[in-house]
């Protein structure tokens, strides 16, 4: 039987961030947003549903007067990127081989 | 990137992770500044000890005290990338231990050669061997290659100042700021350039 894959994860932007996010310790929103090449309002978006399901911190701070917004995995994040990689790939490899 | 909520294929999917993951990676570029600063200084430091074995004509002072000297543009380089950069890597918390470490024994080394008066020519090689350490373990981490060569090639001519008179030491110590610093330092610094400029 196959898993459900997690629809928080299921979606093209919060999953790119969140593969962004578990290959790095921590990053800013500005660098999310030019890896993603989304705009800032719909990355905001995703990035607050993330957040709300827990899977990443976001730390609002200053750096030299200037607002910086740095985003980091949970463990709950990781551990949900990985069972939704095992999922995907019992999609793709359904007889387990 | 568009929001189209889940109508993304489980193949996309994969690629989409695989695509997200390569781009972070391909993020992890360093100047290559300290590298460049750090090889120049063995290379002119072990050629004007080598200058002062060769012509017999000694110094008042000790030109490896300005080895200390580099930490400061170290310590600059590394507060300038880290103000530039966007992201902190898994790996940046454990190379900071390890160049530290580095540091510290070069310090103690040259502390305990300075207080005992040990053989410097047995020095030479225990210095060259100290510097593939991190050099190796780095290009190990990071992947990059030019480094692992580096790291390897102060090995090797680690065992072989085990045969040579100090000054040609001091030659292969230059040798190993060129392979292991200076040009890997280099590259670094024009992959870091074309990345700008792209």
């Amino acid at each position: 039987m196959f898993k459900e894959l997690d629809p928080i994860l299921h979606s093209q932007l919060r999953l790119a961030v969140i593969s962004l996010l578990i290959s790095v310790k921590e990053a800013e929103f500005t660098f999310l947003k030019e890896k993603t090449n989304a705009t800032a309002g719909n990355l905001s978006v995703q990035i607050n549903k993330l957040k709300d399901a827990g899977y990443i911190d976001v730390t609002k701070q200053f750096s030299n007067n200037y607002p910086q917004t740095i985003c980091k995995i949970t463990g709950r994040g990781v551990d949900a990127f990985e069972e939704y990689v095992k999922a995907l790939q019992s999609y793709m490899n359904p007889n387990g081989k | 990137m568009n929001e189209a909520e889940n109508k993304m294929t489980e193949a996309e999917s994969l690629k989409l992770i695989n695509e997200m993951i390569g781009k972070a990676k391909r993020s992890y570029i360093t100047t290559g500044a300290a590298s460049i600063v750090w090889g120049i200084l063995i290379i002119f430091c072990s050629l004007l000890t080598w200058y002062q074995f060769y012509t017999n004509h000694f110094f008042d002072f000790d030109v490896w005290l300005l080895v200390f000297l580099a930490v400061i543009p170290q310590i600059y380089f590394s507060i300038k990338e880290k103000q530039k950069k966007k992201f902190v890597s898994h790996d940046e918390r454990t190379m900071t231990y390890l160049w530290t470490t580095f540091g510290i024994c070069i310090f103690v080394l040259s502390f305990y050669n300075s207080k005992f008066g040990s053989n410097e020519h047995s020095s030479t090689s225990l210095f060259m061997l100290m510097y593939g350490i991190p050099t190796f373990i780095t290009g190990g981490v990071f992947k990059f290659k030019p480094m692992i060569f580096g790291g390897l090639i102060c090995w090797v001519l680690s065992i072989a100042s085990m045969y040579t008179d100090i000054a040609v030491d001091m030659l292969f110590m230059a040798a190993c700021g060129l392979f292991a610093w200076l040009i890997p330092g280099i590259i670094l610094w024009r992959r870091y350039k074309k990345q700008q400029t792209c």
